[in-house]
């Protein structure tokens, strides 16, 4: 089968193409160099002046594991007030923040993103977040494992385990949870909650296992780099939301020594203490420090205003926001002493001054930051806002005046604090195919995605150019997945099954010795059921799995 | 002006969902645009037009006939203006409601007033589970207003229920009054088991000691409660379909619960109702 979509102008960042006028072909599934004369074209889009990119990949998205079943759970009015009726194709769903599983395969496609990565996966839950990720269609999906408050790996670090056995313990995590990365949340702070610290900061000692954040970060990050894993330790750092949080992750940025390290969701992170209310913008301290430091990656996690659901890892920082909690309900729990789990519904408010604050902390965060290749455009869905606020997102980036509309419409006081009127720049469609598309592909270390050079799996995106870019991005005309037409005008219109992405770093199987020791004694299932089996995934209607190399 | 009325025209086989056809979304349309408001019927959809016939333009004032018990949603999510129902009516009754009344001349089913904000809603007939109640995973259900009930209610009168006031004029059915947060429920016939079951607060005055109340509610002794007094004179004085409230003493016996959860509810049993008709 070969397709050709002749006449759209291309912007494919990762071979250095913008704006060009280029066909593209597709045969079987990827996209190939022009075929020789005479070839038979089996079906021709003409797609002339539209613009061409690769499918987008949201590196942060809050889609499988645990907590997204507890948010659903805990928010029937979530469902009630957004249903969405099965069409011939489709299957019926609900949910606006916590949309069900089928749902967010629809709407992500819808948009032209054809790649999620979700972010927190617990190892113990790992078999139920791949299940979750089986559910949602059509786009391809991976996870990185959480560690870093597990127990076995403060027992190492406290112990002081030497490196190589540390990475082999996260190599065989990643193994068996089937990952495609690693991320630590609080490092150390959500262990300490168990042992009631309320706080930890980075060379503060959780006092059970007497190791200070710092030196779990720099244990992790070790070892994904030693081990070859192309995408950077993913941190979700200390003090997440705590006013004059800056300095911490000022010294986070410093901490890690020049090794490659993602901060996530960082305008969480970006928070100062001066003014009346003891609360100001970081952003220009911490951009700065991201343009310096060019091992550092960042995804924003902006939010945007209205009813949402908080969904994170964080025991401890969430335990500190239910008393913001709207609708007043909330969860906390330990998950199996591998991590915890808080699940707090947040409504963002624009004449509030912290919301509305935090709203143009995220834009200065990304006008700021002058590389494009290290941020990534996220709301940390649901956490921010629901991915759906994606388009809205795009054209505050890329509409100034926009912009300063809906500046002036948000608490004055936060208005005027912030330097985001002052702030000219305005995105590309360049550098948003950059920070959606090359970027995230490259920072996972997935060759074949997120461009459009030969040999790339077709997944392609084709918009109609429009001044209003929410209108642009909301709904591609074409949406194109491993080159089967997947969604037409913002409708879905082939049903597929996305493949997982994982990776299989070398590590010495030595370890599953003490490893079972450890099980036998402290966990509640056998280690060869903790396991999760590639047959387990395939079988459960997720598509394929494919293996990622290591670097 | 004259009431907008809608005449059942044909014999629903399943759900017909009525919450397009409140005062608040009818306001500014004439006959021809709510002819031609679609209803959810079952998995399809059906036109005012096909399924009604339409008299009448106050939309302030809407009557609906020959209702059977397929009719859902009356008055859903409606702040003002009056509907008046002839015959029957299904679930989700005054669902949401925010203000205005309803009135119905029969039977009604499940969730009648349920999650009602504000309001009034008087039923001639019985009610089955749930008056006043809350949605499945809701944290409050009625939150003010008034439900009167001339016939039985089903189980679960007043589920989370959160302010506002529950009369039932018959009996009630069992978890009468459960996880109430607050606000009063009073039942003038036989009450049945488990009556304030997790009750936070709230009070619950039942005419006829229950057969059975639960070992979480601890008996305070015969009250004269002053507040009861106060109360039943108002309400004798909303007219006379209350007139039963002007022979009732206001001593009672008194139950504190549930003290499984936080105990600061109560049971008032009635001691001494004047004999005559009952109320209506």
């Amino acid at each position: 089968m070969l397709i050709k979509l002749s006449g759209g102008i291309v912007y494919d960042p990762a071979n250095g193409i913008n704006g060009k006028r280029q066909d593209i072909y597709v045969r079987d599934g990827r996209i190939i160099d022009k075929p020789v004369a005479g070839s038979k074209i089996d079906k021709t889009y003409n797609i002339a002046g539209k613009v061409v990119m690769a499918g987008a990949i949201d590196i942060h998205t809050h889609i499988g594991g645990g907590k997204v079943n507890i948010a659903r759970i805990m928010l029937p009015e979530d469902h009630r007030h957004d249903s969405v009726r099965k069409t011939s194709i489709t299957r019926s769903g609900c949910g606006h923040a916590a949309p069900s599983t089928l749902t967010t395969g629809y709407r992500y496609t819808e948009m032209g993103y054809t790649a999620c990565f979700e972010p927190a996966m617990l190892p113990i839950n790992a078999r139920q977040a791949h299940m979750e990720m089986a559910d949602t269609p059509i786009v391809d999906k991976g996870a990185y494992v959480l560690l870093g408050n597990d127990d076995y790996f403060l027992r190492m670090l406290a112990g002081r385990k030497d490196q190589a056995a540390i990475s082999d313990y996260v190599a065989w995590t990643i193994q068996a949870s089937q990952a495609l990365g690693i991320k630590v949340v609080n490092p150390g702070g959500i262990s300490a909650f168990k042992f009631n610290q309320r706080k930890l900061d980075l060379d503060e000692t959780n006092v059970y296992y007497n190791v200070t954040p710092r030196e779990i970060l720099k244990s992790l990050a070790k070892a994904v780099h030693d081990l070859g894993v192309p995408h950077p330790l993913h941190v979700h750092g200390c003090n997440l939301g705590v006013p004059g949080n800056l300095r911490t992750t000022l010294d986070t940025i410093k901490s890690i020594e020049g090794l490659p390290m993602h901060l996530t969701h960082i305008q969480f992170h970006s928070y100062g203490t001066e003014g009346d209310r003891n609360f100001s913008s970081g952003a220009a301290q911490i951009a700065e420090a991201v343009n310096k430091n060019k091992n550092i990656s960042i995804d924003v996690g902006q939010i945007l205003f209205g009813q949402t659901v908080t969904a994170s890892g964080d025991t401890m920082r969430q335990y500190d926001g239910h008393w913001h909690a709207h609708p007043k309900k909330w969860v906390m729990m330990d998950i199996e002493c591998d991590a915890g789990c808080g699940v707090v519904p947040f409504q963002y408010q624009d004449k509030s001054f912290v919301n509305a604050l935090q709203w143009a902390i995220g834009l200065e965060l990304f006008l700021l930051v002058d590389d494009p290749w290290r941020i990534f455009l996220t709301t940390d869905h649901p956490n921010g806002a629901p991915f759906t606020t994606y388009p809205h997102l795009i054209r505050l980036l890329m509409d100034r005046s926009f912009r300063n509309d809906m500046l002036s419409t948000v608490n004055k006081a936060a208005a005027k604090s912030s330097i985001l009127a002052s702030l000219d720049r305005e995105y590309s469609l360049y550098e948003i195919a950059i920070m959606t598309r090359a970027a995230p592909a490259r920072s996972l270390g997935l060759r074949d995605r997120g461009h459009l050079g030969s040999g790339a799996a077709a997944d392609i995106t084709v918009y109609t150019e429009h001044k209003n870019k929410e209108r642009m991005f909301a709904k591609p005309d074409y949406v194109f997945k491993d080159g089967e037409l997947v969604a037409k005008s913002g409708k879905v219109v082939k049903i597929t099954k996305g493949s997982t992405h994982t990776l299989r770093p070398e590590y010495d199987k030595g370890i599953e010795k003490s490893l079972n020791t450890y099980f036998d004694r402290y966990m509640s299932i056998k280690l060869e059921n903790f396991k999760l089996q590639d047959d387990e995934i395939i079988e459960l209607g997720s598509g394929d799995i494919i293996i990622q190399p290591c670097n | 002006m004259k009431g907008l009325t809608f005449t059942l025209a044909f014999k629903p086989q399943f759900g017909l969902d009525l919450s397009p056809l409140t005062p608040d979304r009818l306001q500014g349309l004439n006959q021809g645009q709510i002819k031609r408001i679609k209803l959810d019927y079952g998995k399809g959809k059906v036109t005012v037009g096909e399924a009604f016939t339409l008299t009448g333009f106050d939309c302030e004032n809407i009557e609906i006939r020959r209702s059977v018990d397929k009719l859902m949603r009356i008055g859903h999510e409606m702040s003002h203006g009056t509907i008046t129902i002839k015959g029957a009516v299904g679930d989700y009754a005054g669902q949401g409601m925010k203000g205005g009344s309803i009135f119905i001349n029969g039977n009604v089913g499940s969730w009648l007033g349920c999650n009602m904000r504000n309001g009034h809603i008087t039923v001639k007939g019985n009610v089955g589970d749930y008056p006043g109640g809350a949605m499945p995973g809701d944290i409050e259900g009625m939150t003010d207003g008034f439900i009167c009930i001339y016939g039985d209610a089903g189980n679960c009168v007043g589920d989370r229920m959160r302010r506002g006031m529950i009369i039932v004029d018959g009996s009630a059915g069992d978890y009468c009054g459960s996880r109430m947060a607050a606000g009063t429920i009073i039942v003038l016939d036989k009450a049945g088991e488990h009556v304030g079951f997790n009750m936070k607060r709230g009070t619950i005055v039942l005419a006829k000691k229950p057969r059975h109340i639960a070992a979480t509610f601890r008996s305070c002794g015969n009250l004269k409660m002053q507040f009861l007094r106060l109360l039943f004179k108002q309400l004798a004085d909303m007219g006379k379909q209350f007139a039963v409230f002007k022979r009732i003493d206001p001593e009672v016996h008194r139950y504190a619960g549930d003290l499984a959860y936080k105990g600061k509810g109560e049971i008032l049993i009635l001691q001494a109702i004047k004999t005559g008709n009952k109320a209506a």
